[in-house]
């Protein structure tokens, strides 16, 4: 522009005014400054939050752009099982969610499911491109991660499963109203067609002996906790008292399911709540009876608000301190004839049945030393619950049984290094089997880090390079858990200068966001959800998740908003030639460090580096 | 075409003929009737100009600034505070070396109050880079008017076109009016050297650093010398399209001459009278009218009154704690003569506030000449006549 | 979508260039940039003195794309107009004549000239950049320096005791077409007020509020920041007023107390609590005017 301004007349040196001929380019401002802005992608909290390991930004950056189909494969490369998780996952992503501190988070499991829920794509396994072999024991969800990864990094994987179908606990432990069957055969269909051959009714350590694995170059260990830590009052007999874990499993495996009409459970976790609400479907009268506040429960919130929708009772503040037991039940005419409406208790009218259960209030007590709330019993306070079935929902443990008696523990669980390599070499593990939160995510997130072990170990084995070994590079945020993406070192979204560390919310800027309510999740409506067992959240349509997903402040990371740009007082950004991201001249920038302050999303940081 | 038209009329017609088109002004007592005058041939479409009505000289200033850095040919027209007021601006386009024209009614200035002819207004501008041009006749007037285009437009800078008030803006005279074409063919449009021009976007008057900022004024000195040379030509070509000159300087009965009387404006007439009375009287008077104060013809000036005993400088005005302007620079322009050829130069304050300049006004300062040449040394250098003792 | 539009809405192109000589964070440099880019090229500068004569670089530099006219003080208005005078002679209709001046320039020193143009209705956008003091003289008070500001003039001990002028409302009496206040803060409503008054003929006033970090004691990043809280504490309200009769809002207006915008600027550091009450009060009757002109018309 301004170069190619008129020549002037010159005499002495000047024109004949002062006539300004050039621009001011040759100005190098940027040498005034002694702090630099820097474009530099950090880590959305929602990343750092999901034990799972999904780049969820990412995804939602991609669906921003309505470009859904590769939002999907972002999301696969990290989850095998975006359908599954959509629905039962308690998605800790969204209690970290930035916007949760502007108006509501946004709605991640939503999204996830929804794109879950997009038909497939079919096209061939991948191909195999190791030559080695891996045993997965358990079909779980650990197992089905640790397998679909394996599959993926190009390895021949076999699952053993001990149940005739695959998805342990999902298939299992999950009600339908929950977890649709088809929609579990979805994922575990896409799995296998990743390539992973599942062979079910196979009980390793069974009829599989644990040496025949021999054969195969490493094995991953997902067979999960079903066997349960004790209930006092389960083993004096009553038969009517009864882990809610097993009437889960044999209402999930088409039995009718046996209680009585009053059902109480105790427990305040999602197996407790999951009882309560199958019960309630089954026709009988379920309360849930848990010893402290409703927001100390660790099932999902919504499923217990969804359970209070339908008419489950619930207890707060209440512990079991005893069974009322009678052999002559005082109504027992009446008793008999609802019982007949149900499966007969085993063993007949002459064993002791239940007919309530003593309980006593509790109150809050001051905060513990560790911070911990504590509960103590209110005197004078007790009262019965009437009770024809108890269900317990306080646990459950792992099956040490069946295991190599050689694997380290720790307490009930397998010692593991990060990658659930436990003490035997080529013997990895995940999900409930290791010490971690029983839940969906971290069973999914435990599964891929165990694939990542096990690829390093097979790749060090056969001599190859691997990475060194950078265990918090591999983590979102440092601290998350892994992304295979990371490993695998292909991410198909530009980075630009990438910080590892989860930006902090006051790095955002909220000036630039509208107040946007999360759309709410449909349901069926209460009356009709209670009564059988279709699917009680029925999620968001397509367009109402992309619009879920385009409130997203895709914190941390740059989405080309151009502000930075807008407010430069010195021009001296400009857009990056390859249409993501902006280049900065450093001749020209004073460090004002306007861009930084206003960038929405904090993906700039001021520096002293590089001057 | 012959007209009987005032001083300031004279202006407007000038203005009308140049072709003007863009007009600031603001109203000030003698100068109203330019503005009004060039108000009714803009209303009727005679000239085709805008006219900008001002809240002020400094906005009136500003805005031909405006405009004649934008290609146009500019104009205002002004007197006394009205130009003391516009006196930033005059630096401003002068150093801008920009080619206004102002039509200035010499009033002296306040307080108190005066409405009435005296020089002090405009040679209180001699320092801000304008041409200045004094007229003696309304004839004079409107071909100076035109010509101060061309001069403008010529060395880029501007011209003020200065005449007495009342004795000239408000007298009519007879005036030949030429015609358009003719001074078409004299002025054509402008072409602006430099402009505001959005095809080539530069920037006017930045900061300029003392680098730089002494060649400019130096360039302006230049151009300001090229003046005395480029109004000489400019008023050639005149006489000869229109059978009238002016010159920087006029000599007038100065053959022979032992005492010569330096004058400007309308007093140049009425010393004429004097100087053709005395010369009848067989006295060797003579009269030299200076037109252009600035840039100061000096080498004219020089070459005119070498020789000459005693040179006699009637000032309008008064530089307080020094003497008559005209006076002053007219000593210094003839100190440079060697000293055999140097005439006395002795100044007369004289009309100051529009008090009446008479024949014997002017017969006096001549009978001082003649007693001071016979005195050793003048008493004082500025002797002021007509006033109470 | 959640995120507020803004880049799409302001012009790509750029006709200011990098290596002019604001000082960090400066917020008249970022209007010049935004203004310009919703002028365009067709667009000539009259540039009084101001912070801007020397942002804009020494002969032989400039960093504006557009032809400037460097002028005097008080002149703005007037040699803008005379600039349109003779593009009106020149049959230009087109291009856009910008009077481009401080607080100083337009509050002070050139009001005279401002107010005699909107009077004549000249057909100029002028734009007054207000960072609230004389900042390139080093920081003095003006008339737009708002109520107990310290400057150089105003010691801290006897900090400004008179409130800001209200130039809007001024510039409104005159009956001029268009006048509106915008914000380095609000780009996009700054730039669609430039397109606005750009299509619209005769006289048309923008005032925006410029940070500036040295004479308000301010730290360069936050110059949006001061600039966005200006606005939400109805210190200094977005607002259009058309033929000097019809106003209107630009936004909603949050009332955000002015403590927290007050509180962050040093020029105003030595402000008690009860001075930053009456502070609030006067913002409050102030910004209640402007809701019964918006409400009543003038």
């Amino acid at each position: 522009m301004s170069e190619g301004r008129a020549t002037v007349e010159i005499a002495h040196g000047v024109p004949t005014i002062a006539v300004s001929t050039s621009s001011t380019l040759p100005n190098r401002t940027g040498s005034w400054k002694y702090i630099q802005p820097v474009y530099q992608d950090k880590t959305a909290p929602c990343n750092a939050a999901c034990p799972v390991g999904i780049d969820i930004e990412g995804v939602m950056n991609l669906l921003r752009l309505d470009r859904v189909e590769e939002a999907r494969e972002l999301l696969l490369r990290e989850n095998p099982m975006p359908a599954t998780a959509g629905r039962i996952c308690d998605h800790a992503c969204q209690g970290s969610c930035s916007r949760a501190r502007f108006d509501e988070a946004v709605s991640i499991h939503a999204v996830e499911r929804m794109l879950g829920d997009l038909p497939g794509v079919t096209r061939p396994a991948p191909p195999r491109t190791r030559k080695e072999h891996v045993a997965v024991v358990g079909s779980g969800p650990s197992g089905l991660a640790c397998g679909y990864h394996l599959a993926r990094l190009g390895y021949a994987v076999t699952m053993f499963e001990a149940d005739p179908e695959p998805g342990g606990w999902l298939r299992f432990g999950v009600p339908e109203y929950r977890l649709p069957r088809p929609v579990l055969v979805r994922e575990i269909e896409r799995i296998r067609a990743e390539g992973v051959s599942i062979q079910c009714g196979v009980r390793v350590g069974v009829n599989l002996p644990w040496e025949d694995l021999s054969r195969f170059d490493a094995v991953f260990l997902g067979s999960g906790a079903r066997a349960r830590e004790s209930f006092e009052w389960e083993d004096q007999g009553l038969t009517d008292v009864r882990p809610g874990e097993d009437f889960l499993h044999e209402v999930r495996a088409g039995q009718r399911g046996r209680t009585g009409r009053r059902v109480v459970i105790v427990g305040g976790s999602d197996t407790a709540v999951d009882c309560a609400r199958t019960a309630l479907r089954l026709g009988a009268e379920p309360v849930v009876l848990f010893a402290g506040a409703r927001e100390e429960m660790t099932a999902d919130a919504e499923a217990v608000e969804e359970a209070l929708r339908e008419g489950v009772r619930f207890e707060f503040f209440a512990r079991v301190v005893g069974m009322q037991v009678s052999e002559h039940a005082d109504d027992e005419q009446a008793l008999e004839a609802i019982r007949g409406m149900f499966d007969a208790p085993e063993g007949g009218a002459t064993r002791p049945r239940i007919v309530g259960v003593a309980c006593v209030r509790m109150q809050p007590a001051q905060i513990a030393v560790d911070g911990s709330r504590r509960t103590v019993s209110i005197p004078g306070s007790s009262f019965v619950l009437p009770a024809d079935t108890v269900l317990t929902a306080v646990g459950a443990e792992v099956a040490g049984d069946v295991l190599p008696a050689d694997l380290h523990r720790r307490g009930y669980v397998l010692k593991v290094d990060a990658f659930g390599q436990t003490s035997r070499p080529g013997f990895f593990a995940g999900g409930d089997l290791v010490d971690e939160p029983r839940t969906l995510a971290h069973a999914l997130g435990s599964g891929k880090r165990a694939a990542i072990g096990i690829d390093r170990w097979l790749r060090t084995r056969a001599g190859e390079a691997v990475p060194a070994l950078d265990e918090p590079a591999l983590r979102y945020g440092g601290s998350g858990n892994m992304s295979i993406t990371r490993w695998r070192g292909d991410d198909p979204v530009r980075r630009v200068n990438e910080l590892n560390e989860v930006v902090a919310f006051d790095q955002l800027n909220m000036a630039y966001f509208r107040h946007e309510p999360s759309m709410p999740d449909h349901h069926r409506a209460p009356g009709e959800s209670g009564a059988d067992f279709g699917e009680s959240n029925l999620g968001l349509s397509r367009d109402e998740a992309l619009a879920e997903a385009k409130r997203c402040f895709n914190c941390g990371v740059c989405n080309d908003c151009e502000l930075c740009m807008v407010y430069c007082p010195d021009v001296a950004i400009k857009k990056h030639p390859s249409g993501h991201g902006f280049s900065l001249s450093y001749k020209y920038c004073k460090g004002c460090g306007l861009c930084v302050e206003e960038c929405p999303r904090g993906a700039m940081t001021m520096t002293r580096e590089g001057l | 075409m012959k007209k009987v038209i005032v001083g300031n009329h004279a202006v407007s017609w000038g203005v009308k003929l140049a072709r003007a088109e863009v007009i600031a002004a603001y109203p000030i007592t003698p100068q109203t009737q330019v503005v009004e005058e060039l108000s009714e041939m803009c209303a009727s479409g005679e000239l085709k100009a805008r006219f900008i009505k001002v809240e002020s000289e400094h906005s009136a200033m500003a805005a031909c600034m405006g405009a004649s850095m934008t290609g146009a040919r500019a104009f205002t027209a002004t007197s006394s505070q009205g130009l003391a007021l516009m006196h930033e601006l005059l630096h401003w386009s002068g150093g801008g070396r920009m080619p206004i024209v102002m039509a200035e009614i010499n009033r002296a200035l306040a307080p108190g109050w005066n409405v009435w002819t005296d020089q002090n207004d405009s040679l209180s501008q001699r320092d801000t880079g304008w041409i200045q041009l004094y007229c003696e006749t309304n004839q004079e007037v409107l071909d100076t008017t035109i010509m101060a285009f061309k001069l403008a437009e010529t060395v880029d800078i501007p011209v003020m076109i200065v005449l007495d008030a009342f004795v000239l803006s408000h007298t009519a005279e007879p005036v030949d009016i030429p015609d358009q074409k003719d001074v078409d063919a004299f002025l054509p449009k402008r072409v602006a050297r430099h402009k505001l021009d959005t095809g080539n976007p530069q920037a006017f008057g930045a900061l300029t650093t003392p680098a730089v900022y002494m060649e400019m004024r130096l360039r302006q000195q230049e151009a300001m010398e090229d003046a005395v040379g480029a109004l000489e030509a400019i008023d050639a070509e005149w006489g000869r399209q229109f059978g009238r000159t002016w010159g920087a300087v006029e000599t007038y009965r100065t053959e022979g001459a032992d005492l010569v009387l330096v004058t400007s404006g309308t007093v140049t007439s009425t010393t004429r009278h004097v100087v053709n009375e005395l010369r009848d009287q067989g006295q060797k008077v003579g009269l030299v009218k200076v037109k252009m104060f600035r840039p100061f013809p000096g080498a004219d000036l020089r070459r005119v009154l070498a020789g000459v005993k005693d040179v006699a400088v009637l000032d309008r005005n008064i530089s307080p704690g020094h003497s008559g302007i005209f006076a002053e620079e007219t000593r210094a322009a003839l100190y440079d003569l060697p000293a055999a050829r140097r005439p006395r130069v002795h100044g007369y304050i004289i009309g100051l506030g529009g008090r009446d300049v008479t024949p014997a006004t002017i017969e006096e300062c001549i009978q001082k000449t003649r007693d001071a040449a016979s005195a050793a040394v003048p008493e004082r250098e500025d002797v002021w006549v007509g006033v109470k003792s | 979508m959640s995120q507020i539009p803004v880049s799409e809405l302001i012009p790509r192109d750029e006709l200011m260039t990098s290596g002019h000589l604001a000082c960090p964070g400066c917020g008249g440099s970022l209007a010049m940039r935004l203004v310009l880019k919703a002028l365009g090229p067709k667009t000539i500068m009259s540039l009084p003195a101001c912070c801007w004569t020397i942002v804009a670089g020494p002969y032989p530099q400039s960093s504006l794309g557009v032809p400037v006219f460097h002028t005097a003080f008080e002149t703005a208005a007037s040699t803008a107009a005379g600039i349109r005078a003779a593009l009106d002679m020149a049959g230009d209709t087109e291009t856009t004549v910008l009077a481009w001046a401080g607080d100083g320039g337009t509050f002070d020193i050139g009001l005279q000239a401002l107010s005699g143009a909107a009077e004549r209705n000249e057909d100029i956008l002028y734009v007054c950049y207000d960072n609230e003091a004389y900042m390139n003289t080093g920081i003095q008070r003006s008339s737009s320096t708002p109520w107990g500001a310290w400057t150089t003039t105003t010691p801290a001990g006897t900090p400004k005791s008179h409130p800001k002028k209200d130039l809007l409302a001024i510039l409104a009496s005159h009956g001029i077409p268009y006048g509106a206040t915008a914000s380095v803060a609000f780009p996009a409503d700054l730039v669609a007020k430039v397109q606005k008054a750009k299509a619209i003929r005769g006289t048309r006033f923008l005032h925006v509020l410029a940070p500036c970090p040295p004479g308000w004691r301010s730290s360069d990043e936050e110059t949006i920041d001061l600039a966005r809280q200006a606005v939400h504490t109805r210190v200094f309200p977005l607002i259009e007023v058309e033929d000097g009769q019809r106003w209107k809002f630009s936004i909603e207006h949050p009332a955000e107390p002015v403590e927290g915008y007050i509180r962050r600027q040093g020029r105003f550091r030595h402000l008690t609590d009860e001075q930053i009450r009456h502070i609030q009060a006067e913002t409050d009757a102030r910004f209640a005017r402007l809701e019964k002109r918006v409400k009543f018309g003038t």
